[in-house]
């Protein structure tokens, strides 16, 4: 359902060009669970964001579903945004002084959904993640694992297709992590498709496919072991 | 309508996040519009057509019958002696028109009363239909001879009879009965543009209105502008008034047709050429015809003050907007990662759109009602000062649609910038 071919991502400053992607070809077929890996500042979130239409390419191709994407409006990028992708970011980005529930209801409000619907898909969401008790609380009153169960809550509730990780557990101990693994199969089981980066080999290897970027080119997974470099 | 109550309250939770810098921004806003808003209402009523459609044709001609030859001012002089006036409307070209000025007398109702002082109008009888006059009872001289009718206002016939139902009764002026023989409903024209020179436009409407030839019959005297270009006497109306220089009268024509207007020119042309041939207009011919619409301008009586204030008032207003753009800058960038995060969870630009108008509605609602506040102290502390000018102090839909509108695109140009500035960033720098 995802096809890039031969991305290339450059980001200028001033002083310097870095050349995050280099000609990534990629195919991610439907249901898959997809373990994104590769050393600090490899293009791993650059890819992400641009699988998520958070950046903008400079070169190839990114093909959803069979449909090119180049030139597509802001509308219907954030439409695409909004309906078929979920994103869940290492930071959380839950904004703190909204309750659970109005995290979760905030992409749905850019829907034009009807009231009742968003509550239920919220609750719904909520009730997935273990957390339906605590929908009128806030983020701080809540652990670190707690709060990316808020954030998948975010992600899923639009029911997307495609849901994108940025090291999710990232931030949280391993149990955490675990909790937060296991909640992500447990919706790829639901057949969503996944794509998650992660610095983890155990996480990695739990994925259905393992892909590994070095220096903004995709490379064999087996000619890296992360085990060696940590 | 959900989804604007939504903005809403995403407004609302954005200003309690950091309430102070954002109560400054409504506070420096609504000081500029509030100070602006003061100003502008004395601005708009000094410029307001106090009988619009029909202050285009009306017309206040000016001849230069001066019978010496004037040596520095030619200027035709600004009112009129009794001949000019009758020459002037010696024709039938326009379709309405009267002369006037304005004295004073004393007026009571029973002879042991003590007088009070009563402001007059002396005119004719085409005044009220010209200037739109509303006749509460009665009805109004049917010609301009010689009688001892007066006209009064509600208000003074309020005052001295303590009813408004009093045509037919007697009134006692300067020693004199009169007849009342008509009422007139509140009228209000303002600014009065019939009488432009030393700030008459400001002043109330007259107590009482007198007929013209009883009025130069019984030597009224003019309290506001008169000159004399020859040996005369003031105090004799009835005889040098009506036959020598004695100039104390505006003259108005109600000429509402252009053809009307090209005649009345013509007419008054002709005048002078017949007035020359027979020896007595010594000077250039110094024909003037100002429409009510421009006289403020021809008599040069926009005072400059004004228009520096105004002009000031404006600056001031553009400092406080440029400030506040700058403080709301400042907490837009401070919610540009939550603006980035809407973007990356779906919001188009469109929708973010929406988000600005409802901080806009929300930023001119609380601007408004801060600046109304401030532009009523400034009103009455402008009144305290200039009692005057408290005839411009009101506010009518013209004005408060004014307001309103300039509240909302100042509160558009604030936010606008800053808000652009927010959503167009680039996405994924804020959300790390
Ligand atoms: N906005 C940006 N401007 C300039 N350079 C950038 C920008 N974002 C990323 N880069 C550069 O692009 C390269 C890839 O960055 P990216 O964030 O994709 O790495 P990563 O694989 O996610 O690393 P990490 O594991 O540390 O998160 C890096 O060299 C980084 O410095
Ligand atoms: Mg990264």
């Amino acid at each position: 359902m995802l096809e890039l071919s031969n991305i290339t991502k450059i980001f200028r400053t001033e002083l310097i060009e870095t050349h995050a992607l280099r000609g990534i070809n990629l195919t991610v077929n439907e249901g898959e669970f997809v373990a994104l890996t590769g050393p600090s500042g490899s293009g791993k979130s650059t890819l992400l964001n641009v699988l998520g239409t958070l950046e903008s390419f400079d070169g190839g191709d990114y093909k959803l579903d069979g449909t090119s994407i180049k030139g597509w409006s802001d509308r219907e990028l954030s439409n695409l945004r909004n309906e078929k992708i979920g994103f869940i970011f290492q930071g959380f980005n839950l904004i703190k002084d909204y309750s659970l529930f109005d995290n979760i209801e905030l992409p749905l409000r850019y829907r034009g959904m009807a009231a009742s619907e968003r509550k239920r898909r919220v609750e719904q969401a909520l009730e997935l993640v273990g957390l339906a008790a605590r929908k009128d609380y806030h983020p701080s009153q809540l652990s670190g694992g707690q709060q990316q169960r808020v954030a998948i809550a975010r992600a899923i509730a639009g029911q997307p297709r495609i849901l994108l990780a940025d090291e999710p557990t990232g931030n949280l101990d391993s149990l955490m992590a675990r909790q937060v693994m296991e909640l992500l199969e447990q919706i790829n089981a639901q057949g969503c498709t996944i794509l998650m980066v992660t610095h983890d080999p155990d996480q990695a290897r739990r994925a259905s496919r393992q892909v590994q970027i070095v220096d903004g080119m995709l490379s064999d997974a087996s000619m890296y072991d992360p085990l060696a470099v940590a | 309508m959900e989804q604007f109550l939504y903005y809403l309250k995403v407004s609302s939770i954005s200003i309690k996040r950091a309430p102070l810098p954002y109560f400054l921004t409504i506070l420096i806003m609504s000081v500029g519009l509030g100070v602006f808003f003061a100003n502008a209402t004395f601005y708009y009523w000094l410029k307001h057509d106090p009988l619009p459609g029909k202050s285009a044709q009306l017309f206040h001609p000016r001849m230069n019958s001066n019978p010496n030859l004037c040596s520095t001012s030619c200027e035709a002089p600004r009112v009129l002696s009794y001949r000019d006036i009758k020459a002037l409307t010696s024709t039938d070209i326009a379709s309405a028109s009267a002369a006037m000025y304005s004295a004073e007398g004393y007026a009571k109702v029973k002879e042991q009363q003590p007088a009070t002082r009563a402001n007059i109008r002396v005119t004719q009888r085409d005044f009220f239909s010209m200037f739109d006059v509303p006749v509460l009872k009665g009805a109004v001289w049917p010609d301009n001879e010689t009688r001892m009718e007066v006209i009064i206002s509600k208000a003074f016939a309020q005052k001295m009879f303590g009813s408004d139902d009093v045509v037919g009764q007697s009134l006692i002026l300067d020693d004199r009965f009169f007849k009342v023989v008509a009422v007139l409903d509140d009228w209000g024209m303002f600014p009065r543009l019939y009488e432009p020179a030393h700030g008459g436009y400001l002043e109330p409407d007259a107590d009482l209105y007198l007929p013209l030839e009883t009025a130069y019959d019984l030597n009224y005297a003019s309290n506001r502008q008169s000159q004399s270009f020859e040996d005369a006497d003031f105090q004799k109306l009835a005889t040098d008034g009506r036959t020598k220089a004695i100039h104390q009268l505006l003259l108005w024509v109600y000429l509402p047709t252009a053809e009307q207007q090209q005649q009345y020119r013509d007419f008054m042309n002709n005048l002078v050429q017949s007035e020359k041939a027979a020896g007595r207009h010594p000077n250039a011919n110094g024909n003037l015809l100002h429409p009510m619409n421009g006289i403020m301008q021809a008599y040069d009586a926009e005072s400059q003050e004004v228009k520096a204030f105004a002009l000031v008032t404006a600056l001031f207003l553009l400092v406080c907007l440029f400030n506040a753009s700058h403080l709301s800058l400042n907490r837009y960038i401070a919610n540009q990662y939550e603006i980035s995060l809407r973007r990356a969870l779906g919001a188009s630009r469109w929708q973010l759109q929406g988000q600005m108008l409802a901080d806009v509605l929300v930023t001119a609602g609380l601007a408004l009602l801060l600046a109304v506040l401030i532009a009523l102290a400034g009103i009455a502390l402008m009144n305290h000062l200039l009692p005057d000018n408290s005839r411009m102090a009101s506010w009518d839909g013209t004005l408060i649609g004014g307001l309103v509108g300039l509240t909302l695109l100042s509160a558009y140009l604030v936010t606008l910038y800053p808000a652009l500035r927010a959503s167009f960033g680039a996405l994924n720098q804020q959300l790390k």
